[in-house]
């Protein structure tokens, strides 16, 4: 289908040159990104940079098309439409046989007549501007809704509310007259008139409802003639009294029906041909149509407006119980009536056309192509009906999924770009069985998330379809922004979120370092909080119990404090760059005049100390983070001292010194705590 | 009747632009209305009722940045015709007042997350919730940053989404989160809640009390569904029971939103029929509810024994 589409030029107002062309990149759905870049491979430059010259220009163009629907009026068609199909969904799969038909049908008239409401809608504004391009918008707008509508009631018809005993004539003659209302409207106003039969459109509005099948009115306007008691008039009253009428005879069969209706014929031609109605012309032009005479409708054809406004007139009195399939032996001749007075077909014509030869894949095609902007609107919902009826064969398109679900696919391609129908398009995509789930991936990693409320209502959606990898996505993808805009704790919650354990890490590393070179922990509110969700890595499990060190001290719990930065150091659970703050965080514990660490802890921090004293001769890479000025709970005033990568070896000998003064300390301790602990007896 | 009906219809009056989504909206006075947009600012509207006309008066731009970058404004809250307060995804609040073009104060580092409602307690005092499930109290009579007292809903950190005071008991406070859970706070407890309820299936976006009717709540969320919590009934219960001291509000009893778990007499009622899309915003007021969905429709909903 795609190649059968027309090719359209579009002028982007971009400059156009020598060095630059013009290159697009995909956004989401019917959406292009164009710009014009440089021709120029980038090696020929020679360090130049990209130099386009004046001919440079930095626009990037946002091109979108198939957006004709969403405009602030149209826009309701496609949300109300969207809750119908849902519903329509949901049914399909939980009913079936004469109560899902009703369902079907309910829907299709559902659809009319949101078109309709919407159409109205449009007319009013149109009536209420007096601009002029916005009263051709609305203008354009509304014609397509009626050409809408008028092809989908004869799909209806034709497809949909299909009764095999029914004579569809009836539905068609209520198909015509519901859009062609131009009789009706004249009659009223000859009605209203004071003369009657003197109105200039009296005869006109008697052979327009005549066509249309309306006799009841055609026998009130009669009635209205100041000759009606003459004998011609009370003749036609009484053929038309007898006109069968299928809405008056239910009980009968289509052939009972047909053999009643030839009697009645009969008996008109009989009685025209006995010069009845000599006396009036126009009189015997009325019933020249009741009997069906092929001549007086081609004069009348002006009436009709359109040929099938014809065929359906000429069929009432030529063959009122003709068979849907039959429809089509008559569309030619009706067609070339029209031609002949110089009518030229358009698209439309040629859509209706095809449904009555029951060609529907070609009216679906044509409908979607030349249509509005195409749009899939129509295309999606019509051909979503027919496929719940059967009436579409589902067999799989070279491209791999059904009809219904490639129209469906591309209505919900239009709908993706929108800021905000997004939504209805993510609905759509479940009930396309094939490729719905494959699209929404693609869809929703490409989806702009603008707002944390966004973020956690596309996390809903996936979380919802089972989506878990565009979930931890969407969390990584918030957390970074946040983490990159300096938003560390809205960056942990994330990453909490999600249970994303390297990207923890590394936002831990972030704080530590926040912590060393501020001395004090920020984000105090989170840190203090964050309950079991700390285990979820090493490192931040160490960040929290470091924290808890810190106000153990300060609350002057410092026996708990103690054991705690023990149980951290043994444990290993600090990185590695961490461990000299660690240490320097013990010799204030060890400078308090109560004993606080005994024995084995000292040793403990001794074994500690002198592990990491290796580590920093020997220059190891683990080392490569410097530390500054030492973090011990009361904060110094130190604000200078770069850390510089390269000089660690010149930042190892500083803290060579501190580590100097902590053994010395650590010594001291331990020899106070065997002294009170007496755990060595002097011999 | 069916004049009735068509009278509560909502009429659209006049519409005006505004720059971003609006993430939160509130009256300041009786035509002024104050909005709280994505693009990080605080808009200004006023209503001219006689030649009915909307139209921004004041905006305060970039009131919520982070990283240099704009972040959204999330959410508003009003005490009286001149102060408000805007909190955002920077973790920041700010105080204004209308004509004046700065803020009034800035609160830089109230909070770690991302702050998603915020109500006034008092004209000094003020709760939010933020991303990380906690509801906090601030008091603006102090001189700091911080919140006065912190309380955490669960374990598992939540978002917690909306927030709203009793009209009639300061001490209860109702929260929504991300989960659907519906969750109130005896304020005079220290830090965790009274009841917790499972009750939609994903995020609540707002929770709200009839401000005249304080036993009935509403809450609607991401899954469609808009509910009525109506604990009248159990109201009665305790009045009947005669609850001996303990806690007892002003009105003299305890009130029915705390120790709801133990509670047979809650009535929920589900509001809308259809299955539609997130229900994000409602508002009550007497007897006329109106809330607002994703597929772009608006619900009057009439409850004539509450006006």
């Amino acid at each position: 289908m795609a190649s059968e589409r027309e090719s359209e030029e579009i002028s982007v107002p971009l400059p156009s040159s020598e060095d630059a062309s013009l290159q697009a990149t995909w956004g989401l759905g019917n959406q292009l990104f164009v710009y014009a870049a440089d021709r120029r491979p980038a090696k020929d430059t020679n360090g130049e940079g990209s130099d386009m010259g004046h001919t440079q220009s930095y626009d990037i163009l946002d091109l979108r098309w198939g957006q004709d629907m969403h405009g602030p009026t149209t826009r309701k068609l496609i949300n109300e439409s969207h809750s119908v199909f849902v519903m329509l969904q949901g049914q399909v799969t939980s009913l079936s046989g004469s109560a899902l038909y009703n369902q079907l049908k309910e829907a299709s008239r559902q659809y009319r007549s949101i078109a309709k409401a919407c159409s109205l809608e449009l007319q009013l504004l149109m009536s209420n501007t007096v601009d002029e391009g916005e009263r051709e918008y609305y203008g354009n707008q509304v014609e397509l809704l009626e050409t809408m509508q008028i092809i989908w009631s004869l799909c209806e018809i034709l497809f949909i509310d299909i009764a095999p005993g029914e004579m569809v004539l009836v539905q068609l003659l209520n198909w015509v007259r519901w859009h062609f209302s131009a009789g009706r409207e004249m009659a009223q106003d000859v009605i209203n008139d004071e003369i009657p039969e003197e109105h200039p459109a009296y005869w006109e509005a008697i052979f327009r409802l005549l066509l249309q099948g309306e006799i009841e009115r055609v026998r009130k306007l009669l009635s209205l003639h100041s000759c009606s008691q003459t004998q011609p008039f009370t003749s036609v009253e009484e053929l038309l009294k007898k006109m069968p009428q299928w809405g008056n005879l239910r009980t009968v069969s289509l052939a009972e029906f047909d053999l009643k209706w030839r009697h009645w014929r009969e008996e008109c031609m009989r009685r025209y041909e006995e010069g009845h109605f000599t006396a009036f012309a126009e009189l015997e032009r009325v019933v020249q149509v009741l009997c069906g005479d092929m001549l007086v409708f081609s004069e009348l054809k002006d009436y009709c407006e359109t040929w099938y406004h014809l065929l359906i007139s000429r069929l009432l009195y030529q063959n009122p119980t003709v068979r849907p399939t039959d429809l089509a032996f008559h569309v030619q001749a009706c067609m070339e009536e029209f031609q002949r007075a110089g009518h030229r077909m358009g698209h439309v014509d040629n859509i209706l056309q095809a449904a009555l030869e029951f060609d529907l894949h070609q009216v679906i095609k044509d409908s979607s192509t030349s249509l509005g902007d195409r749009s899939w609107w129509f295309g999606a919902h019509l051909t979503d009906i027919l496929h719940h009826c059967g009436q579409i064969d589902s067999q799989k398109l070279p491209f791999g999924s059904n009809l219904r679900e490639y129209l469906l696919l591309e209505y919900v391609a239009g709908l993706m770009s929108h800021h905000s129908l997004w939504q209805v398009g993510v609905d759509y995509l479940d009930h396309c069985p094939v490729f719905g789930k494959e699209h929404m991936k693609l869809y929703i990693e490409n989806l702009p998330l603008d707002s944390e409320r966004k973020a956690n209502k596309l996390i809903h959606i996936c979380e919802e379809r089972d989506l878990l990898e565009q979930v931890q996505s969407i969390c990584k993808i918030m957390g970074v922004r946040c983490s990159q805009d300096g938003r560390l704790g809205s960056a942990l919650s994330w990453f909490l979120r999600s249970k994303d354990v390297p990207a923890a890490t590394r936002l831990t590393e972030k704080f530590l370092q926040d912590y060393k070179e501020n001395g004090n922990f920020s984000h105090l509110d989170l840190l203090d909080h964050m309950g079991p969700t700390m285990l979820l890595t090493q490192q931040l499990t160490f960040l929290g119990k470091y924290r808890e060190f810190h106000r153990m001290y300060q609350e002057k719990d410092l026996k708990g404090a103690a054991s705690l930065l023990l149980s951290m150091l043994t444990a290993r659970a600090a990185p590695r760059h961490f461990w000299v703050t660690l240490l320097m965080d013990a010799l204030p514990l060890l400078e308090t005049p109560q004993v606080i660490l005994g024995t084995s802890q000292t040793y403990e921090l001794m074994h500690c100390l002198e592990e990491l004293t290796q580590d920093l001769t020997r220059n190891t890479p683990t080392s490569t983070t410097p530390s500054r000025a030492s973090s011990t709970p009361t904060p110094q005033s130190a604000g200078t001292g770069v850390t510089a990568a390269g000089s660690s070896q010149i930042l190892s000998q500083r803290d060579l010194e501190k580590l100097k003064l902590l053994r010395l300390a650590l010594c001291r301790n331990l020899s106070r705590s065997i002294v009170h602990e007496g755990t060595i007896v002097p011999l | 009747m069916e004049e009735e009906l068509l009278l509560r219809e909502p009429e659209l009056l006049c519409e005006a632009r505004h720059p971003g989504d609006v993430s939160d909206l509130c009256f300041l006075t009786q035509d002024h209305i104050a909005t709280a947009s994505s693009t990080g600012s605080v808009l200004l509207y006023k209503h001219h009722t006689i030649t009915q006309r909307v139209e921004a008066v004041q905006e305060w731009p970039d009131l919520h940045i982070s990283g240099g970058r704009r972040c959204p404004c999330t959410c508003l809250a009003t005490y009286g015709e001149d102060t408000m307060l805007s909190g955002g995804e920077d973790g920041r609040i700010a105080m204004l007042s209308p004509g004046q073009a700065a803020p009034v104060r800035v609160l830089e580092k109230a909070d770690s997350c991302t702050i998603n409602a915020l109500a006034f307690l008092k004209q000094s005092e003020v709760l939010t919730v933020n991303s990380f499930g906690q509801l906090k109290l601030f008091d603006f009579r102090q001189n700091t940053d911080g919140p006065a007292q912190i309380f955490s809903a669960t374990d598992d950190h939540w978002s917690l989404l909306c927030v709203d005071k009793h009209p009639g008991q300061l001490h209860v406070v109702a929260t929504g989160s991300q989960d659907g859970t519906l969750t109130v706070w005896d304020l005079r407890q220290n830090r965790f809640p009274m009841t917790t309820l499972d009750a939609h299936q994903s995020s609540m976006w707002e929770v709200r009390f009839h401000p005249y009717h304080a036993e009935h709540l509403f809450t609607c969320s991401e899954d469609g569904s808009l509910w009525h919590w109506d604990a009248s009934a159990h109201a009665s219960l305790v009045a009947s029971s005669g609850r001996p001291g303990g806690d007892e509000g002003p009105s003299g009893q305890q009130s029915p939103w705390l120790g709801l778990e133990a509670s047979p007499k809650l009535e929920i009622n589900s509001l809308i029929c259809n299955k539609s899309l997130s229900v994000n915003s409602l508002d009550i007021e007497g007897g006329l509810l109106l809330c607002g969905t994703d597929s772009e429709n608006i619900y009057t909903l009439s409850m004539p024994h509450l006006s």
